[in-house]
């Protein structure tokens, strides 16, 4: 039987991967490192796993996964890097820019520096937290800026030794577009705009698979190295796709079987 | 040619680097998390020097510029690298070197499985280099006492017991002084020779990574002799150093012909 380890922590265990977890038990022997009860010693690293999953962002998760990926062969989904990247949209932003991926105009500046879009939305730079996307929208003369709340947060907090704002130009679009990857296996979707909605699921509906958004998720995917992952889109006026948004711990639960396409997914990548 | 210091400050050896590249013809502009915006602006230099290492707002504006084409010299990864603790350990053994064993984990994970026969531990911060926040703990009982809030995650690294050294180094020239056990670079040190294993140890890092100039603090542990890396930087302040000649100088040429060596190869 599959040996597979599962990075994670309390509230993604008991919110978001249970019945994941019951169907993969059925396929593969499973093994469950919970992060506020591990500890990372650099002298203790034996590990028997043929593959392991990491669903979280914190810190003993992250580490532990780049301990295992150093010392071992054991394929991790999604690798250290690709969580990194997705969790730091200013570095996911540049590098996916670079690469002729579309996404909308940003800058990284300090916070007293005044905005460099007339249309924008400030979004928090380190995407590590459970807490939500909490919008503070003002509209005037025609244009619109978005503040994340978190981002204000973030910018006061006395933890935090950078104050910093990730500006974001504001895409208008009827949809939001949802792409979910395993592998090479897409889903697609369509909603009302969270910031019209807050209710995304309560819009959200399964859509054909649209080839421009396609090519742009596997190819976000690779240069990203992620094997799983949500991926978000606006469209403009012009018809242009947009990608706003890369996140490497995809909830499963939104998609038909999800949670078993997912496990069947991961048993396919494990370590041969 | 157009130069952009990262650093968190404008003075010290950042005043002295940008002085000195300034007699020598060139355009220097400072960036401090007060005025460093990470956009296109950042284009207009053709060379960037990372003095800082904090992820936000210097590995950012660093990673943006070798994206983009830029060479940034300390590169920008292995400066992160050295910045965070768990990754400067993996820095260390992929040399084939020697780090203490550490744990981390949160407060309550650590009172549950350390034992006493692990004490004295020595905290330190994740996401720094030198003695900054550095404390010892010498039981269980104590990690209470240093921390605040139970929820939050510790880094504890094995306290060696031996002689303390920091180690410059700039191109091959190595100057090794002997301090007192966890303190800082700013510290009073006495210059030692440079022993045969430390100068081994030293050009076997320096490969390794290509690094022109930097430090690591080393233990040279009592008992059996073995040399342990307890810290790594990639741009100290040199305040320390007690061998020939002036840092800055040779720092700052050693940047110049990397970069010339790096242009001539595009």
């Amino acid at each position: 039987m599959v040996k597979i380890g599962i990075i994670t922590d309390k509230f993604h265990l008991e919110h978001k991967i249970s019945e994941f977890l019951k169907y993969l038990k059925t396929k593969a022997k499973v093994t469950i490192y919970i992060e506020e009860s591990h500890i990372l010693n650099n002298y203790n690293l034996k590990f028997e796993e043929d593959l392991f999953f990491v669903k979280g962002k914190g810190k003993i998760i992250i580490a532990l996964a780049r301990l295992i990926e150093n010392e071992t062969r054991i394929p991790v989904i999604n690798s250290p890097r690709a969580i990194l990247l997705t969790m730091n949209r200013f570095l996911n932003s540049t590098l996916l820019q670079k690469a002729g991926i579309k996404i909308p105009d940003f800058s990284f500046i300090p916070y007293r520096y005044s905005p460099p879009f007339e249309d924008f939305i400030v979004k928090n730079i380190i995407d590590q937290k459970k807490y939500k996307f909490r919008p503070i929208i003002k509209k005037n003369n025609g244009h619109i800026t978005v503040f994340d709340e978190r981002a204000i947060n973030e910018v006061d907090s006395e933890k935090e030794n950078y104050r910093y704002f990730y500006y974001q130009k504001f895409i208008k679009s009827k949809w939001e577009y949802k792409v979910y990857g395993f592998g090479e296996d897409l889903f697609f979707y369509k909603q009302i705009p969270i910031l019209v909605n807050p209710n995304k699921m309560e819009t959200r509906k399964r859509i054909d698979e649209i080839e421009e958004l396609k090519e742009i998720s596997l190819k976000a995917m690779k240069i990203i190295d992620l094997k799983a992952a949500s991926l978000d889109f606006l469209k403009s006026k012009s018809g242009e796709y947009f990608l706003t948004d890369v996140n490497s711990l995809p909830n499963f639960n939104y998609i038909e079987n999800g949670p078993k396409k997912f496990a069947d997914f991961l048993i396919s990548q494990a370590k041969k | 040619m157009k130069i952009g210091i990262l650093s968190k400050r404008t003075g010290f050896f950042t005043e002295k680097l940008k002085d000195y590249f300034e007699n020598k013809g060139h355009n220097v502009k400072v960036y401090t998390k007060e005025n460093l915006c990470i956009n296109k602006t950042l284009l207009e230099n053709d060379l960037y020097v990372m003095k800082s290492k904090d992820q936000i707002p210097f590995v950012y504006a660093g990673y943006y510029a070798e994206v983009n084409g830029i060479p940034v010299i300390p590169n920008t990864e292995i400066s992160y690298k050295h910045k965070n603790r768990l990754e400067a350990h993996l820095l260390i053994k992929n040399a084939g070197l020697l780090s203490p064993p550490y744990y981390y984990g949160t407060i309550e994970s650590l009172k549950n499985n350390l034992k006493d026969k692990d004490f004295p531990l020595i905290l330190k911060p994740i996401n720094s280099s030198g003695s900054v926040g550095i404390k010892i703990i010498n039981s269980i009982n104590e990690i209470d006492e240093i921390c605040a809030e139970a929820n939050e995650i510790l880094y504890l690294e094995n306290f060696i017991n031996g002689t303390h050294y920091i180690v410059y180094f700039i191109g091959t020239e190595i100057c090794t002084l002997e301090k007192v056990p966890l303190e800082n670079e700013h510290s009073e040190m006495t210059k030692v020779d440079t022993s045969e294993d430390i100068k081994t140890l030293i050009f076997k890092w320096k490969s390794k990574y290509n690094l022109l100039f930097g430090h690591l603090d080393i233990v040279k542990e009592t008992d059996s002799g073995t040399l342990y890396i307890v810290d790594s930087g990639t741009f100290p302040q040199f305040v320390n150093w007690k061998c020939e000649g002036d840092p800055v100088s040779k720092i700052a040429n050693l940047i110049l012909k990397k970069y010339e060596d790096l242009k001539s190869k595009l």
